[in-house]
């Protein structure tokens, strides 16, 4: 009877024994209190069970299902925080520091980093790859009056990224996944 | 839990469904902490928290049959100890913590834990209501989103996501004031 | 502060373990009492038997339905989970596409603003 809980002590504690490969997973913050303040909020958990599930559900008969579907089959998790609030300034940079601070560490490249004079917003669009393919990706938008935090876990694949055009209203990025794109200084 | 450990529960699963008891065994003491603290914290005193931990045992030794994984075996011992809970508790009246050594055993002791967060938990889970009670326990202690909490307390995911809610505003009430101890937490 | 609330619940929340003496005393319980065979129907009393028949025959179809109501309720639980997850990626995507947009945009205006300030370029 013993001799199985070594085996299982072993089991459990392999991660934190073994050299780690980088984890695109974000830790996310529970944001309970800007929750509270929000004007609309959205909050999406999508393990690999949930996008399997939602996959079956996806018509590829429809232009828009078929494109998500094609997406999402490389993917083990989306993870999207959003909070709109009535007015500016109701939530502060260090709300989202706890997510930006995980960017720094290894394994993540900055991809984008974008100020708009004209809306005011802050986009950073973050990569991580693991043996020449893209396995995660980071996006922090911030704007006077939201901020997004999107956590995408799996094959991101950039192109069917751009593929979305149309479906979801995004024009085609000319985002190459090997540089950073210019940008003016943030303020 | 990673794969590995989940494969050799997967394979003990099989052992025990053809009625190898040391199999059996490792099964429960690979998850007797879970179903003994969510009995501890739905009941509140150690003496109905083993009477509960043992017949759910017992039920499972009954019902090993019918449980296809040990991800379905966690669901399913969650499932019983909670609504086994909740029938107890709505046959009797308020909780009632009868002596300081089973409260500081329904609260895990950590070095540097707070006495006084403690004492106001203790408060908390025992004012709640049992459904609302054993939403807070399966979100923090067994760490599953609203989903599968829905899916294990049989409960619309509204109500879970209104009684997860309505709780922590409760305990951001009872707790003002108090200097907190801080500790990231991985999602 | 609510994000200490959480942590806080999470920390005083985890596992305890059972004292090792109930631990002991609850695998012996368990070892003991293997699960419970059915009972032999050769055994019963020959009066017994076309009662028992019609027993278990009313038993066995009312399960038969139970099991049939259960699964067609747990099929519609699936299907809800299954769209309401759908709903949820579609609306994933639709965000991030928002934000992509918002970024395009600023990398646009941005390339518009140097093209002006260098109409040489």
């Amino acid at each position: 009877m013993r001799k199985y809980t070594l085996p299982i002590l072993l089991a459990l504690l392999g991660p934190t024994l073994a050299s780690a490969a980088p984890n695109p997973k974000l830790a996310m913050p529970e944001f309970s209190g800007l929750a509270q303040k929000a004007s609309e909020s959205v909050t999406i958990t999508l393990d690999p069970t949930l996008l399997s599930m939602a996959g079956r559900f996806l018509d590829s008969n429809d232009p828009q299902d078929a494109a998500t579907k094609e997406i999402i089959k490389g993917l083990r998790g989306i993870y999207v925080r959003s909070y709109t609030f009535d007015k500016d300034a109701e939530y502060a940079q260090s709300d989202i520091d706890a997510v930006r601070s995980q960017l720094s560490a290894p394994g993540w490249n900055r991809l984008v980093e974008t100020h708009s004079r004209k809306t005011h917003a802050n986009v950073d669009i973050y990569i991580m790859i693991d043996h020449e393919q893209a396995v995660g990706l980071a996006l922090i938008a911030s704007e006077p009056r939201q901020f997004t935090i999107v956590n995408i876990i799996g094959a991101i694949d950039l192109d069917k990224l751009h593929k979305l055009e149309g479906q979801f209203g995004v024009p085609k990025l000319d985002i190459d996944g090997s540089k950073t794109t210019g940008q003016e200084p943030r303020k | 839990m990673n794969d590995a450990a989940c494969d050799l529960l997967d394979e003990y699963l099989a052992k025990a469904r053809s009625g190898e008891r040391a199999a059996l065994a490792s099964l429960v003491r690979a998850h007797q902490r879970s179903v003994y603290s969510l009995a501890l914290r739905m009941l509140g005193t150690r003496d109905l928290a083993e009477d509960l931990t043992q017949d759910v045992f017992m039920q499972l030794n009954g019902n090993l049959g019918a449980i296809e994984s040990n991800r379905h075996l966690g669901f399913w011992l969650r499932q019983v100890t909670t609504n086994r809970a909740i029938d107890q508790l709505r046959r009797r009246s308020r909780v009632q913590l009868t002596s300081l050594d089973e409260e500081q055993e329904l609260f895990s002791a950590e070095d540097g834990a707070d006495p006084l967060l403690q004492r106001h938990l203790r408060e908390l889970l025992s004012d709640l209501s049992p459904q609302a009670r054993a939403v807070l326990l399966l979100r923090y202690q067994e760490d599953l989103d609203p989903m599968d909490i829905a899916r294990t307390l049989d409960m619309p995911i509204n109500t879970v996501k209104s009684l997860l809610k309505r709780s922590l505003e409760t305990m951001r009430e009872k707790t003002g004031g108090l200097t907190l101890r801080c500790e990231d937490q991985p999602t | 502060m609510n994000q200490d609330i959480e942590s806080g619940l999470r920390s005083a929340l985890r596992p305890v373990a059972p004292s090792e003496e109930f631990s002991e005393q609850l695998l012996a319980r368990v070892a003991a009492h293997p699960p419970a065979r059915p009972k032999s129907y050769g055994l019963m009393p020959r009066s017994a038997r076309p009662l028992a028949w019609w027993l278990a025959t009313t038993l066995a179809a009312c399960l038969v339905l139970a099991v049939g109501v259960q699964r067609h309720l747990e099929q519609q639980r699936l299907q809800q989970s299954g769209l309401e997850a759908r709903r949820e990626v579609l609306q994933a995507l639709r965000v991030t596409s928002q934000k992509l947009n918002l970024a395009y945009e600023a990398v646009k205006s941005e390339s518009t603003s140097l093209a002006d300030e260098k109409p040489g370029i």
